[in-house]
């Protein structure tokens, strides 16, 4: 295959970057590296699932959270549609189950931002690499 | 709706109760985990199950260890101090 042109190249690094952030593991699944798109994909929606179940939806909170918010939002534009509910305060957590339910759900979106940068990096390579060839 | 995703859904709407106890320390075990499993699936050359087990499960290891390790310094620093 031929190697693409620098602006097709830039589309397709952004492409595989916002599919990552669609989807958790979306970037590498594009870059054929399915078994790598899978655990990323169980291990960062089981642990915002699981941050959502200690804490409730109340956690991802755009008005009251927002440094939280910013990281949470890493996970996927979902967790937007999850802000539109709960900016109202009708989900209000508080104490313990709010704390760690926050740190797991920004955690998994910090993890997710790290992979979606680890999906450019390795298109990047992999197009260099087909360049060179 | 039926009453399974109903209560699904309720179980995502209520906080869990989580005490101010030692005991909620453990909730660090399976974050620690995914962290370890995620940079990992970024790391690896390769992903082959049994080697990719063997690091995570390592790194895993390493996390809490330093955690511990941690923990017991900032014990020790509180007890000299009060």
């Amino acid at each position: 295959m031929p190697p693409r042109s620098k602006e097709n190249h830039i589309v397709f690094l952004l492409t595989v970057g916002l599919a990552g952030w669609l989807i958790p593991g979306g970037g590498h699944f594009i870059l054929k590296e399915r078994a790598r798109a899978i655990i990323i994909f169980a291990a960062i929606v089981l642990t915002f699932a699981m941050g959502l179940y200690i804490g409730s939806i109340g956690v991802v909170n755009p008005v009251t959270g927002k440094l939280a918010y910013a990281a949470q939002i890493m996970n996927s534009p979902a967790v937007a549609a999850i802000g539109r509910f709960t900016k109202g305060g009708d989900y209000a957590v508080f104490g313990k189950p709010n704390e760690i339910g926050q740190i797991y759900t920004s955690i998994a979106g910090l993890l997710n931002l790290l992979c979606i940068v680890n999906a450019v990096y390795l298109a990047h390579l992999k197009e260099t690499e087909r360049a060179r060839a | 709706m039926s009453l399974i995703t109903t209560l699904i859904l309720a179980d995502f709407t209520t906080p869990e109760r989580v005490g101010v106890t030692a005991l909620s320390m453990l909730w660090l075990l399976p974050l620690a985990l995914s962290v370890a499993v995620v940079y990992k699936a970024t790391k690896v050359s390769e992903v082959r199950a049994v080697s990719f087990i063997r690091e995570s499960v390592v790194l895993f290891a390493s996390i809490i260890v330093f955690m511990l390790v941690t923990a017991v310094a900032l014990l020790g620093i509180a007890w000299l101090v009060t």
